[in-house]
């Protein structure tokens, strides 16, 4: 539905984004995810036909958005960074006028700027002037604007920001329910918003794609790198050879750690892929009159992958997963 | 195709005709056009200068050399001179309308809507200038009704087609200043900065008479296109009752111009692969 094939884009003669490429399959949604000046909203702009990129090509609907963009403009709904709303209007004439000019017929118009203002929970504000609402209410009017004409392709850049936590879920919600249906891409620097909503995830740091993958794919690759810590007292090599011993375990070293009490240190144990080793090391280190007073399982987090692919100096024992 | 783009520019111009009435800022420039254009009126009419008085002045005149002047035609004269002041009067104001027209749409962002949105440039430009226009055709209706109750008292009555002449000119005039002040407006995200530019270029074609003028000589051919060019110019023969072909050719240039450069500056923010 969405392909995107080499895309970048210089301004002047710094590069937003260089060689990004992807693909959202029909009925997906896809978490564009990076830290703030990543090239998230540069993306977006070209995929909505707002911005022409430098090289490269992207096709929505199989319609090129720099070739074709009145097809393509046809096609999409678009919630840019700052919602492009009126302040001067009432909610609902906002939505009739943005029906109006994305071709929605006359006598349809009506039953959708009602559904979209169902789906978006902003119908108790129907006749409020958008100047006067709070940014959680425009934040949402932007996004029921985008949604109005039941576009196939929805692109939302950031939707949440702005939102209270209760709003936060409802619009995560409404953003799972378009799925099937329709194809969203949506940006956002909030790493549990991918893991909540997308079925799919993009990771792009500094203008170029480091990961695309399935959320699932992404989450096994990373789980890989879980493990355990433990706090041991005793003879301290013993320990580490009895732990390096454990079959599954990939790697054990020792932390730094200066409050401790004497003869007690701090291990970390990372498992291989697939291997379950917390019964083991208990079991061995009881069984090596070892004194075990802390273990604790170390999951891997998405935070954790999403701040090795955009930190530069990798720490020694990261490994980054691969891109698929 | 072709419902849809006329149901394109009438949403534009709704949304732009709701735009001038929510807006303090219209309010405050209508009530300052229509404070000055009363005060020439009654001074033009009335004053110790006026057209009554100058009148009344020429028959003594005539009376004391016992030979009658050519009588002063009152109610043409009076209409010439007003709609000619009001024509100046206009170049200041129009500025001040279509200074927002796209910065305002730049700055707030919307113009990411529009430009993501299946509607034509050309579509969005139409709308505001249809939507511009009529509202500075809404500030000029109440002078029609002084108009209308000063001329009503004149004997005979005045030709009809003058003042529809008039004030169809001051309508085409200000839908070319309009026009190219979108154009400007286009280009900026300021609207300040929009309405000095629109000033300046105002006052260029309301000087390019004089400029003209003071061609001669080898210069006279560019002197005389220059003087064709003038708005000001065409506007003062329509005013003065003279429909000439070649003016309202030159009117309507403008507002094509403004409107193909309009869209053509929106499309250069979407195509441009820099």
């Amino acid at each position: 539905m969405i392909e995107v094939e080499n895309l970048s884009k210089v301004y002047g003669s710094t590069p937003a984004i260089q060689n990004v490429s992807f693909t959202v399959e029909p009925g997906e949604i896809m978490g564009f995810l990076g830290p703030n000046g990543a090239g998230k909203t540069t993306t977006m702009r070209i995929l909505a036909g707002y911005l022409p990129a430098t090289a490269g090509t992207a096709r929505i609907a199989g319609y090129d958005v720099h070739e074709a963009s009145l097809e393509v403009r046809r096609r999409i709904g678009y919630l840019p960074e700052n919602p492009p709303l009126y302040p001067e209007m009432t909610v609902e004439g906002f939505l009739h006028f943005v029906a109006q000019i994305k071709g929605v017929r006359g006598r349809d118009r009506l039953r959708q700027v009602n559904l979209a203002m169902e789906r978006c929970n902003i119908e108790d504000k129907r006749r409020v002037l958008i100047r006067k609402l709070s940014k959680g209410y425009k934040q949402r009017v932007g996004i029921a604007q985008a949604i109005v004409h039941d576009p196939p392709a929805i692109i939302l850049d950031e939707p949440t920001v702005g939102l209270d936590p209760r709003q936060i879920i409802e619009v995560r919600n409404l953003i799972k329910s378009l799925a099937g249906s329709h194809t969203v891409i949506l940006s956002t620097h909030i790493l549990p918003e991918v893991s909540m909503t997308c079925s799919r995830v993009a990771i792009i740091n500094r203008g170029q794609i480091a990961v695309t993958n399935t959320l699932e794919n992404l989450m096994a690759e990373i789980a890989g790198g879980s493990g355990y810590e433990l706090e041991v007292e005793g003879d301290v090599t013993a320990a580490q050879n009895r732990l390096q011993s454990i079959a599954g375990v990939r790697l054990v070293e020792i932390l730094p750690s200066s409050d401790l009490p004497e003869n007690r240190a701090l291990f970390r144990v990372l498992s291989a892929p697939g291997a379950e080793i917390g019964r083991e090391i208990a079991a061995v280190l009881v069984a090596a009159d070892l004194g075990l007073y802390e273990m604790r399982r170390n999951q891997v987090s998405l935070e954790d992958v999403f701040l090795k692919l955009t930190t530069s100096e990798p720490s020694p024992n990261d490994e980054i997963p691969a891109v698929s | 195709m072709m419902p849809s783009i006329v149901s394109n520019i009438i949403a534009i111009y709704r949304k732009e005709l709701q735009g001038y009435f929510a807006s303090p800022l219209a309010y405050v420039v209508a009530g300052v056009f229509w404070l000055i254009a009363g005060i020439f009126f009654v001074a033009i009419l009335l004053g110790p200068e006026g057209i009554i008085a100058q009148a009344a002045l020429r028959d003594a005149q005539g009376q004391q050399i016992g030979v009658p002047l050519p009588p002063l035609d009152v109610p043409y004269e009076f209409l010439k001179i007003f709609l000619q002041i009001m024509g100046s009067l206009s170049l200041f104001v129009l500025p001040i309308l279509s200074m927002s027209l796209y910065a305002e749409e730049r700055k707030r962002g919307t113009l990411e809507l529009l430009a993501t949105s299946p509607i034509t440039n050309w579509a969005v430009a139409t709308g505001k200038l249809l939507g511009v226009l009529t509202f500075f055709t809404t500030m000029v209706l109440p002078l029609l009704g002084y108009e209308a109750i000063a001329l009503s008292a004149s004997s005979p009555p005045i030709r009809p087609e003058v003042p529809l002449l008039g004030h169809a000119g001051l309508i085409l005039l200000a839908a070319s200043v309009l026009s190219l002040g979108m154009f400007i407006s286009s280009l900026t995200d300021s609207s300040i900065l929009a309405a000095f530019l629109t000033f300046g270029l105002v006052l260029l074609l309301w000087v390019l008479e004089l400029i003209a003028s003071s061609l001669t000589g080898f210069w006279l051919p560019v002197g005389e296109a220059l003087r064709h060019l003038s708005l000001l110019k065409h506007y003062n023969n329509l005013v003065g009752g003279n429909l000439d072909t070649s003016g309202l050719a030159v009117f309507a240039s403008y507002i094509f111009l403004g409107l193909f450069l309009t869209a053509q500056s929106i499309d250069a923010l979407r195509f441009q692969r820099s």
